[in-house]
């Protein structure tokens, strides 16, 4: 059962095998990848998905140096003006010896295959019956999982590098191509073709193959095979040759006399010997020709607004790619798409589209369940296809890393986490790992091979037989074999105590400022609404209340009471409870009285004078009450502590801004909160943090309490309850906060395969060893960054993540969340590079940033963030461009964001050089940029920004599927700004409304309820609603953005309108988020890719 | 025995001693990594050797100080100096939270310390016999 119909193959062979220069092993990037109907799914705006352009967008290579506003003009690196002769035509000249006429057509396999054969393909155009990716119907029938990724490592390349023909390779390993890997796809049957499988093909593989392509790697090579169909016509872009193309202003004599030279797809295989004999083999698709292949996907797939601008780059890299790839053994069969930075604006749209996803269907697992590889929303890594060596680790300079969010909320429609209860949780007996879609079952099914050491172990008897029914059962139908994220409740052995209830410690502030500022009132009103959603399913929940002054205050709460009995602890020589019991009740039997006490307790304070505040032995007493248990302390904070210990200064000093001795302001200036942070991790105690603070709160040294403890910090400058959007934002973000599902005393432990082994941990946790995080709460908003590296090269086609979250979830039931992420191993560096998330790379660096400016400056966290781009482009450029290119700045299409990404969080508050910035505003948001996941922190870095006067038909309403639709985002730069325009922008903590002076009347009308601009207020605001269509639409995407960053991020972003006289300040604020605009001293976006192009004139090119 | 003798051999003692902290301190640290010690213990048992550990070292060098033996001062100026620098800097103690992220570094110096103290181990043996051998 173990060898798949070789039929599948035997089709498609004939052709390929005609070609010596054919290599079973020369899987394209890119080619079968995205082409696979499950790779990919809805890449950013396939094509006919691609978002439209904004209005008042420049089209498609419309100049972009024109847009560029007379501040700017003058810039060193504004765009070149381009051509608009330099458009692709499609019908321009093919390039010489590319004759796709000789290629056999009748080994495609599928209709659906058909490489188009307009030559306008290659530009992106909109493909007609193109098969860009998330369109290919499923590929069971052609080459199934031809994902670049799976190279065939080790033995056959050097010999098949070098073109070595009629190698053996091509038929051995297809009759053992384990039958898991042929893509499944049980949904669509594919059309009958000459390479279809026979319908015995999946009874077979549901035999459970004994065939194991993780001990032997070349097995996946020959799925290569048919990913060399001839998508080659795709290749010659007609405009290629053209002089100009390169969009630099740089008149391109050299390109026109090398292109067609290069343009010999013999040569985009990175063979030599091909060059010379392309001619001489027409009878089968040289493994080159499918170099081009994802050019058209990946053009066209991309959406890229103006991808037809960019084709003609994409190819010139493409065929220079493979030129580089030479140098690594020409292994390499082409390169990834490129794209000229310098040739236009930023496509702005991809922000918007879904996460990429790593290059392998979830079908090829073992149940071929499409679940069976993480969501990136729960666990994505930086690069979806793994360098297979060291060697070339070390060459892409890509950082590696896992971004993971485990008990992130679901969103409305998401499926939730299978919970199971087998009677025994199957792991690997050596690494224990746990047993996952992505494992191998051999000898006959009876054992199952971890995918992550590659030692056999016994399958149990009940994955095959239910003990109940007396029947045979599907093992493949099993979650935990079917899905990557799910919950095994955990029996006895997994804890060392009974799971413990949930428990909400509150210590309140109730000095003066807390009282004055509302906070103590809005406080209480919201605990006391939210009672009932706080997590009590089982009624075990318990809660206490220690408020602060410059004395403690417990509260006896205790059931038999009629009213709430305070304790007044003004001796704080040291710290001790003045009761044993009665301090901490359980929520469902003492809620009269709590009810009770929540109600008075903002009467209680309401003459207070005391400016005192002892947080510090406020939190050792709480510690001491709850450490028995363990749970949650939630710190509401309105003065800085300053009496007894933890007693902080209010050190801001306005001088340190901006300069190298800031940090001093961004580092704790006491270890006071760490250390008790530290001791509260053992006794799985979480500390909570929200300060309220008019002046200074020194969040650097109070966020210590959460960082370490898995807790979460909250900030809200100079709040005021009185005015009702600080009370809203508040109470929202509070009530929100308290309902939340917790896990509590949780531990987390990421397991990767033989050879990748962890290097950092980015997140709010203690690290307890190695790979073991300890989490006090898990938290839904928080996700953790895992640095990673090669230890040995890998020696299999797949590399596998495991995560485990074992904790006690709100219902008080042990469970343990396992999330497998399946990626696979690529020995090309093209791959590497065309796989790469470049939002992931982002979220990994602004985290090691943070890191980086904390324990050193913010400016070498600034330095650091260049020199790794620099590094990383370096490295595309030393291996993909020729000289001929050296004008151009290039990037791989998939990373053509990341210089924008990076220019962003160089200009992100956390990270600006500017002396504006509060220390505590700074403090904040690099605590957030920390820990939040890549979805969240991407709208910090980089905001979103829509025209609100130009709303299109649908946007603000809810779309076909009930969700609200979006407007096109605009670029972030004030040359978009009209004089009667309306725009929003949000970053995640702020919605910003910008009202032009010329702004239309009737709209100031319909939106915010006043006859002219002037009659405006600007500032902090809340929007009217009005029974208008305007109205309602801009208020339905504020209310989406408000729902989508209160779920997953617990903020309620304020609104705050500006106007364009409006105050200074605020206006400076709302133009320090557009990043593509000089700010300061800070460079434009074209300037930037101007030094980007100056620092990486001294690396040479391939 | 004249004082010189006396001098090296309290050097020969105290280079002992530092050496076996020097020796624990690695252990720890292996187990550490084999993860048979949490951190939080570790750093507690730990730090309460780091001033001591450097006390001493400060006093040996005081010694040479007075007694005028300066090649043996010479050589250990360079570490109490470091010593010096670290606790001025407050980073002489072993921070549960970091002590992942700087491991290598602390097990570099660990090592470095370690032949510091062998070498000044033979060294102070040499100079005690000499002394030894002077006086007979």
């Amino acid at each position: 059962m173990a060898a798949p119909p070789p039929p599948n193959y035997g089709a498609q062979r004939p052709p390929m095998m005609n070609n010596p220069n054919m290599n079973p092993h020369q899987v394209r990037p890119g080619q079968g990848l995205p082409g696979g109907p499950n790779v990919h799914p809805g890449f950013p705006g396939g094509p006919g998905g691609a978002p439209p352009l904004p209005a008042g967008q420049p089209g498609v290579g419309q100049p972009y140096g024109q847009h560029i506003p007379p501040n700017r003009a003058g810039t060193p690196q504004g765009y070149p003006p381009q051509q608009p002769g330099m458009q692709p035509q499609p019908g321009g000249p093919q390039p010489t010896g590319f004759n796709y006429g000789n290629y056999p057509q009748p080994n495609r396999p599928a209709p659906n295959y058909r490489p188009p054969t307009g030559p306008g393909h290659a530009d992106g155009m909109p493909p007609a019956p193109s098969p860009s990716m998330g369109q290919m119907p499923p590929m069971g029938n052609v080459a199934p999982i031809q994902r670049p990724g799976m190279p065939p490592p080790l033995r056959p390349l050097t010999g098949h590098a070098a073109g070595v023909p009629g190698s053996p390779m091509t038929e051995s390993p297809t009759a053992r191509l384990p039958p898991n890997f042929i893509p499944p796809i049980s949904g669509t049957p594919p059309p009958p073709g000459p390479g279809v499988a026979p319908p015995g093909t999946r009874a077979g593989r549901r035999a459970y193959p004994t065939a194991d392509p993780y001990s032997n790697p070349s097995a996946m090579s020959p799925m290569g095979g048919p990913s060399l169909d001839p998508f080659s016509a795709q290749l010659p872009s007609p405009e290629y040759g053209r002089p100009g193309t390169p969009a630099t202003g740089v008149p391109p004599s050299p390109l026109p006399a090398q292109a067609p030279q290069f343009f010999n797809p013999g040569q985009a295989g990175g063979q030599q010997a091909s060059v010379p004999t392309f001619g001489a083999q027409p009878a089968g698709p040289p493994a080159p020709t499918f170099g081009s292949q994802p050019q058209g996907q990946w053009a066209s797939g991309q959406g890229m607004g103006s991808s037809s601008t960019f084709s003609s780059q994409s190819d010139l890299a493409q065929v220079t790619g493979s030129f580089g790839n030479l140098s690594i053994g020409g292994q390499s069969r082409g390169g990834p798409t490129s794209v000229n930075l310098l040739q236009g604006p930023p496509n702005v749209q991809e922000f918007d589209g879904p996460a990429p996803t790593p290059w392998i269907s979830p079908e090829s697992s073992v149940s071929q369940a499409p679940t069976s590889n993480s969501d990136p929303k729960y666990k994505r890594c930086t690069i979806n296809a793994i360098p297979q060596t060291i060697q070339l680790m070390n060459k892409c300079k890509i950082p590696f890393g896992l971004l993971v969010t485990p008990y992130r909320h679901l969103l409305d429609g998401e499926d939730p986490v299978p919970v199971i209860n087998p009677p025994q949780i199957v792991r690997c007996r050596r690494c224990r790992t746990y047993i996952n879609p992505w494992v191998q079952f051999v000898e006959q099914g009876s054992r199952w091979k971890c995918n992550l050491c590659f030692l056999t172990n016994e399958v149990p008897s009940f994955f095959d037989w239910d003990p109940e029914t007396r029947g045979h059962v599907d093992r493949l139908q099993r979650p935990e074999l079917t899905h990557a994220v799910v919950e095994f409740i955990a029996p006895q052995e997994y804890m060392v105590r009974p799971p413990q209830p949930v428990v909400m410690l509150f210590v309140i502030d109730v000095s003066y400022a807390a009282v004055q500022s509302g906070m103590l009132a809005t406080a209480a009103r919201t605990i006391l609404d939210t009672l009932d959603s706080v997590p009590n399913t089982d009624n075990r929940t318990k809660v206490g209340f220690i408020t602060v002054d410059s004395a403690l205050h417990f509260y006896n709460l205790s059931p038999n009471l009629a009213e709430p009995q305070m304790l007044v602890v003004s001796d704080l020589d040291d710290t001790f409870l003045p009761m044993p019991y009665d301090l901490l009740v359980s929520l469902t039997e003492s809620r009269s009285v709590i009810e009770m006490l929540l109600q008075r307790i903002g009467d209680m304070f309401k003459n207070t004078q005391n400016v005192g505040n002892v947080l510090g032995r406020a939190l050792q007493a709480a510690h001491k009450m709850i450490s028995p248990i363990g749970g949650k302390i939630i710190v509401l904070q309105s003065t800085l502590p300053n009496q007894n210990e933890g007693a902080l200064k209010a050190r801001e000093d306005p001088k340190l801004l901006g300069t190298p001795k800031e940090v001093s302001l961004l580092q704790p200036q006491t270890g006071f909160y760490k250390n008790l942070a530290v001791s509260c991790s053992p006794t799985q105690v979480s500390i909570d943090v929200f300060l309220f603070s008019a002046q200074y709160a020194d969040i650097a040294t109070l966020s210590g309490c959460a960082k370490f403890t898995g807790g979460s910090v909250y900030y809200y400058p100079a709040f005021n309850a009185a005015r009702s959007e600080d009370a809203m934002k508040f109470a929202h973000e509070f009530s929100h906060f308290l309902s939340r599902p917790i896990g509590l005393e949780a531990v987390m432990r990421v397991r990767a395969s033989k050879g990748i082994r962890m290097t950092a941990f980015h997140g709010n946790f203690f690290l307890r060893s190695t790979d073991l995080l300890s989490l006090p709460n898990v938290n839904p908003d928080n996700s953790y960054a895992v640095e990673m590296t090669l230890q040995e090269n890998l020696t299999t086609s797949l590399a596998c993540f495991q995560t485990a979250l074992l904790h006690t979830s709100s219902n008080g039931e042990r469970r343990i969340r396992v999330i497998t992420l399946a990626v696979p191993v690529t020995n090309n560096l093209a791959d590497v590079f065309a796989s790469t998330d470049q939002f992931a790379v982002a979220s990994l660096l602004s985290k090691k940033a943070v890191e980086r400016a904390l324990t050193s400056k913010i400016e070498d966290a600034r330095e650091a963030l260049m020199y790794k781009l620099d590094d990383i482009m370096g490295a595309y450029k030393s291996s993909f461009t020729t000289s001929g290119q050296a004008v151009q700045l290039l990037m791989p299409d998939n990373l053509k964001l990341l210089p924008l990404l990076t220019l962003g969080l160089l200009k992100n508050t956390a990270f600006r050089s500017t002396s504006t910035v509060p220390s505590d505003l700074r403090s904040y948001i690099m605590a957030m940029l920390y820990v939040l996941p890549p979805e969240m922190s991407m709208v910090q870095i980089h905001p979103r920004f829509w025209a609100l006067h130009a709303l299109d038909q649908q946007a603000g309403l809810p779309g076909a599927d009930g969700r609200i639709v979006k407007p096109p985002s605009l670029n972030l730069s004030s040359e978009k700004l009209e004089r009667h325009g309306l725009y929003l922008l949000e970053n995640g903590f702020e919605i910003f409304i910008w009202v032009g002076r010329a702004v239309a009347p009737e709209l100031v009308q319909m939106l915010f309820d006043r006859p002219a601009y002037d009659a405006i207020t600007a500032g902090k605001t809340t929007l009217p609603t009005l029974q208008n269509d305007f109205n309602v639409r801009v208020n339905n995407l504020i209310g989406k953005i408000r729902e989508v960053r209160i779920q997953m991020m617990t903020t309620y972003p304020q609104l705050y309108v500006v106007k364009e006289d409006g105050e200074p300040s605020l206006r400076m604020w709302f133009l320090s988020q557009l990043i593509e605009d000089r700010i300061d001293a800070s460079y434009s976006y074209p300037q930037f890719l101007g030094v980007l192009r100056e620092r990486l004139g001294k690396v040479g090119t391939a | 025995m004249n004082g010189e003798g006396f001098l090296f051999l309290f050097g020969v003692v105290m280079a002992a001693v530092l050496l076996f902290a020097m020796v624990f301190f690695i252990i720890m640290f292996s187990d550490l990594e084999c993860d048979y010690i949490n951190p939080i213990d570790l750093c507690n048992k730990l730090n309460q050797f780091v001033l001591p550990e450097n006390f001493l070292h400060a006093f040996l060098w005081l010694m040479f100080l007075i007694n005028g033996s300066w090649m043996a001062l010479i050589l250990n100026t360079p570490l109490l100096a470091w010593h010096v620098y670290k606790i001025v800097n407050n980073r002489h103690m072993f921070d549960a939270t970091e002590i992942f992220r700087t491991l290598p570094q602390h097990k570099k110096e660990c090592f470095l310390k370690l032949g510091f103290y062998l070498l000044s181990f033979f060294y102070y043996l040499y100079r005690m016999i000499l002394a030894l051998l002077n006086e007979a």
